[in-house]
């Protein structure tokens, strides 16, 4: 294991064990080792900023809440995507927000920036079981098992739902990706 | 080659999973093979541009209000880096 996986490692062990101890430092720690992944995951899923800190507060609260529930064998990462991603769908169904985040700003040149707002637009409109396996395995940059895991899905299905969603992204994005490269 | 195989190597090729070797064998056939080549290329350039969208800025002020909300809510989070200057009071520049 590389040292910096190995280091995270037993911190978030560190942590997990502080928190079913009660340790009110724990629950900082998990935050400070795992906010800004969960952050953004919830707005890749989400679109916009005050939703996804609201989605990310939430799973923090969760973990607080279910830390009886904890172990510390490795697969607490998959379970605090788990609990952001069933959150991310709840207000999905809520608020339908699929739109082009209003406040998502790219830099670079202006034809990147469009590109990338373009591409942004057509991952947002993509079937949900196509989008959440490209979020995790080709944004998050997951292995295919943790992406399976956190999905609830098999890691065949997996990999056939990133085939599909790959195809019907190039599909969606017709010509543009040519007109640009 | 049966189908399922196919979109495997063209899947582990858009997202460079390939060794060296067997990537270049690809690209060897898909220079006789229109389609192999089209699938190659343009789902590589989707992967490619799906990095490309970069990260999020987890700013300071929403790695903030995320811990007011969790503070709001009633968790005792205790951080181990230093306050932000966010909750430092402000003096003034000069006098």
């Amino acid at each position: 294991m590389p040292n910096d996986a190995l280091r995270d490692s037993l911190a978030e062990k560190r942590w997990l064990n502080a928190l079913s101890k009660g340790d009110p430092s724990a629950l900082g720690g998990l935050y400070e080792m795992y906010g800004e992944r969960i952050f953004r995951y919830t707005f890749r899923m989400l679109g916009n900023r005050t939703d996804a800190e609201d989605a990310t507060a939430e799973t923090f609260l969760r973990v607080l809440r279910r830390s009886a529930e904890l172990r510390a064998d490795g697969a607490f990462r998959t379970w605090l995507f788990r609990i952001a991603r069933n959150l991310c769908i709840d207000k999905m169904r809520q608020h339908k927000l699929m739109e082009l985040p209003s406040d998502a700003h790219y830099s670079g040149s202006e034809e990147r920036a469009t590109l990338r707002v373009t591409v942004q637009q057509a991952l947002a409109d993509l079937p949900m079981e196509y989008r959440e396996p490209l979020v995790l395995c080709d944004l998050e940059d997951m292995a295919a098992r943790e992406a399976a895991e956190v999905l609830k899905i098999s890691v065949p299905a997996l990999k056939s739902r990133l085939y599909r969603g790959r195809r019907a992204l190039r599909d969606k994005l017709g010509g543009t990706l040519e007109r640009t490269s | 080659m049966n189908n399922e195989l196919y979109q495997k190597l063209v899947d582990l090729y858009a997202g460079r999973e390939l060794p060296a070797e067997l990537e270049d064998q690809m690209e060897l056939s898909a220079a006789s093979n229109m389609e192999l080549n089209h699938d190659m290329t343009t789902l590589r350039r989707i992967v490619d541009s799906l990095h490309d969208l970069g990260d999020v800025d987890f700013t300071e002020e929403s790695y903030q209000r995320v811990l007011m909300k969790l503070y709001a809510r009633g968790a005792d989070v205790q951080l181990q880096a230093p306050a932000s200057s966010h909750f430092q009071y402000n003096l003034p520049l000069q006098g």
